[in-house]
């Protein structure tokens, strides 16, 4: 290849200081993170008593953020490991965004866990006293392997690319320098490192799949494996799934944007990325539109008594605007768009994209709450406020907090590693042009 | 003619305020209801039910004080006061304070007053008792004999016709010792009647125990005894604390379970190690090539 060319790629790929967009969306998020923290504060010296849980609504807007960064995360296994098996090579340029994007949401869901814990002190009696016949024990054995699992997809293929960054020292910085020298500088790109990269990319690209299905299933079964209307369901894992990997390819559409707009990464990241990704979201959107006919279509024709209260409540009742707004905005509006070839140019295809994310978060927190709120005894003599759950400004503040948090890991990962594999696009326009 | 119409007007328009004044300004009137329990005959209490007709439906009303009196309304013969709980309903255990006046007749009157608030008024309710008792005995092959007696010039009589069921107490309710649900006394206040239900599960003992009950019977209120009788098949704990099941303690997981999980959990892990030991090959394999 051209070594202009190839000089051209890598320099369009370096990590790039932030400009003064950059900057200002650094500060919200970190505004909002320390919001957050001040909120969590308060909730450590107080007690859970700040937030709106009760004896009812023990699983808030917290318990819902965690399923929602569970399930984004998720994206990383859909982008970096289904689609590199079945030999999809388009999705290269897109595998570190997906990547950073799981690492970020594990990290968050774990740590949003903690925050619903009342007592977080406390939390190392799951490892010492955790029954193994528990969901949550299984849940917190594969949530850490799947960050673990992650963080290495995440490592390995930024290997070759931490060669290439520290030929840059002048244009990265001395400290970036240090950084990258002690991450990968014994990357020399010998053919045995290379082999063994590869194969242990190809091993955990293979890994990745059941973990991560294991990850959301077994999220699914903390609710499935108690009998409650609207939980008290066989499909939950599959409808589980499915819902991760449409709000994760979402995500994925959002970020894509976002990088192509800011770092000017046209070229890289073409129309013709957004246009397959649509196409794939028309589908996840689809699958998971199906998933929840099945879901509400079932216990709505037998409309058993406890269910009927749920799904009346879900349908036309307290939540119907937040059910029929998550409907509309995580599945139809974006299938309407995305149907359409001018729908899936950038960015069309970035609205619907934050329509997914927006719609699918508050789809977790419908998943979660209503059936809180729909005990099968009667709730009695019980003040009025247990029977409603409306989050206090410090659960919203933790919870924004936490999803600011995710996006600061991302938006800082971005600032100091090339979010496009440099080493890959390189090799790929290499292997073009010789084809 | 138009004149009238502007006073026709007028008058409509008073007349709509005037009433909507009278809507808003009306209060409810609540309906008070009393009931006596007699249980074994020393747990004495009247049952205060309040309701109201709202909107053409009857409706319980909650946090209504009420205060209950034997005889007259008279503070010396106050039995208890308090507030409707959110069926409407408020107990009152009959107070030691009150022995002397319940002593004086065999039959009774009580009173219970609402307190006015800002949506009702004011009620009464009112309800008259006979003094009456149940006994319960068996005798040989499972049989039952309950006799209903009223107080008459301080000797106990017995009743004829009084429904009573004989039941035997179970954790969802009273299940009738046979087919009959109830039964009515005869001319000596008694009933009789054989216990059918052979292998009912008992305490660890084997004991049941029997209930005889008079119910919402205008004169007498409500009766009821009770006698533990050895007639039920003995309840053997099973002692599951140890055994490996899914609802066990920590460490007593079933066996299956430990292997698919721990199976899990060292093949993910073994793969992980692997691959952190392929990093550290791949740092070895840099730092010795030139």
């Amino acid at each position: 290849m051209d070594s202009i060319i190839k000089q051209k790629i890598t320099e369009d790929l370096l990590p790039q200081p932030f400009g003064k967009k950059g900057k200002i969306w650094l500060a919200v998020l970190t505004a909002l993170c320390i919001v957050g923290l001040v909120a969590y504060i308060r909730q450590l010296s107080n007690g859970l008593v700040v937030t709106s849980m009760r004896d009812y609504v023990s699983w808030g807007i917290y318990i819902s953020n965690f399923v929602f960064f569970v399930a984004i995360s998720l994206v990383g296994s859909l982008i970096t490991a289904v689609l590199r098996l079945t030999n999809v090579h388009w999705s290269t340029p897109l595998t570190r965004i997906a990547e950073i994007i799981a690492v970020a949401a594990i990290t968050f869901a774990a740590i949003i866990i903690v925050v619903d814990m009342g007592r977080p002190e406390r939390f190392y009696n799951l490892f010492i006293h955790g029954r193994l016949q528990s969901p949550i024990i299984w849940d917190v054995i594969v949530i850490t392997t799947y960050f673990f699992v992650s963080l290495l997809l995440l490592y390995i293929p930024l290997l070759p690319d931490f060669k290439i960054l520290l030929k840059f020292k002048e244009k990265t910085g001395a400290k970036l320098n240090k950084l990258y020298r002690f991450l990968g500088s014994f990357w020399k790109n010998t053919p045995d490192q290379i082999k063994i990269s590869e194969r242990s990319i190809g091993i955990l690209s293979i890994t990745i799949i059941p973990i991560a299905f294991s990850i959301h299933t077994v999220t699914s079964w903390l609710f499935a494996t108690t009998y409650r209307p609207g939980w008290d369901s066989t499909n939950f894992g599959a409808y589980f799934i499915s819902g991760a990997f449409l709000v994760g390819a979402g995500g994925v559409v959002v970020a894509m944007y976002v990088f192509r707009q800011s770092y000017k990464l046209e070229k890289y990241i073409t129309e013709s990325h957004f246009d397959k990704m649509g196409k794939l979201l028309v589908m996840l959107a689809l699958l998971y539109l199906y998933f929840n006919i099945n879901e509400f279509l079932v216990p709505a024709f037998k409309m058993k008594k406890p269910e009927e209260e749920h799904l009346t409540g879900l349908f036309t009742g307290e939540f119907a605007p937040l059910f029929w707004f998550a409907v509309l905005t995580a599945m139809v509006i974006p299938i309407v768009i995305l149907l359409f070839k001018s729908g899936r140019k950038p960015l069309p295809a970035f609205i619907a994209g934050i329509l997914v994310v927006i719609g699918s978060w508050f789809k977790r927190y419908l998943i979660v709450t209503p059936t809180l709120l729909h005990p099968f005894l009667p709730m009695r003599d019980v003040p009025a406020n247990y029977r409603h759950y409306f989050p206090s400004w410090e659960e919203w503040a933790i919870a924004i907090g936490s999803l600011a948090g995710a996006m600061l890991i991302i938006t800082l990962f971005a600032r100091f590693f090339p979010i496009i594999p440099i080493q890959e696009t390189l090799t790929e326009t290499e292997e073009h042009e010789k084809a | 003619m138009k004149k009238h119409k502007y006073i026709f007007a007028v008058l409509l328009i008073l007349f709509s305020i005037s009433n909507t004044s009278v809507a808003q300004g009306s209060k409810i009137d609540p309906i008070v209801n009393l009931a006596y329990f007699n249980n074994n005959n020393h747990d004495q209490h009247i049952l205060v039910n309040t309701k109201a007709k709202i909107n053409d439906h009857f409706q319980q009303l909650a946090g209504i004080k009420v205060a209950v009196y034997i005889t007259a309304q008279d503070p010396v013969n106050l039995v208890g006061k308090g507030e409707t709980g959110e069926e409407g309903e408020l107990i009152i255990f009959f107070p030691p304070g009150i022995k002397a006046e319940w002593m004086k007749a065999a039959k009774q009157n009580f009173i219970a007053v609402t307190e006015p608030s800002k949506e009702y008024n004011a009620a009464t309710g009112t309800l008259d008792i006979t003094k009456a008792r149940i006994k319960i005995d068996t005798a040989e092959d499972k049989k039952i004999i309950a006799v209903v007696e009223e107080l008459k010039d301080s000797v106990w009589t017995p009743i004829k016709n009084v429904d009573v069921k004989l039941a035997i107490k179970r954790l969802g309710g009273d299940l009738s010792v046979d087919e009959p649900p109830q039964y009515t006394t005869d001319s000596s206040g008694t009933i009789s009647a054989d216990f059918k239900r052979d292998s009912l599960p008992g305490d660890n003992k084997g004991n049941l125990v029997l209930v005889a009950k008079v119910e919402d019977n205008d004169i007498y209120g409500n009766l009821s005894i009770e006698k533990t009788v050895p007639w039920g098949n003995k309840f053997t704990y099973v002692y599951a604390y140890d055994k490996r099941t899914l609802f066990a303690r920590r460490g007593r997981s079933p066996l299956w379970l430990d292997i698919m999980a721990y199976s899990i959990i060292i093949i993910s892990w073994g793969v992980l190690l692997y691959l952190i030991f392929q990093l550290f090959k791949i740092k070895r394999l840099g730092k010795n090539s030139p």
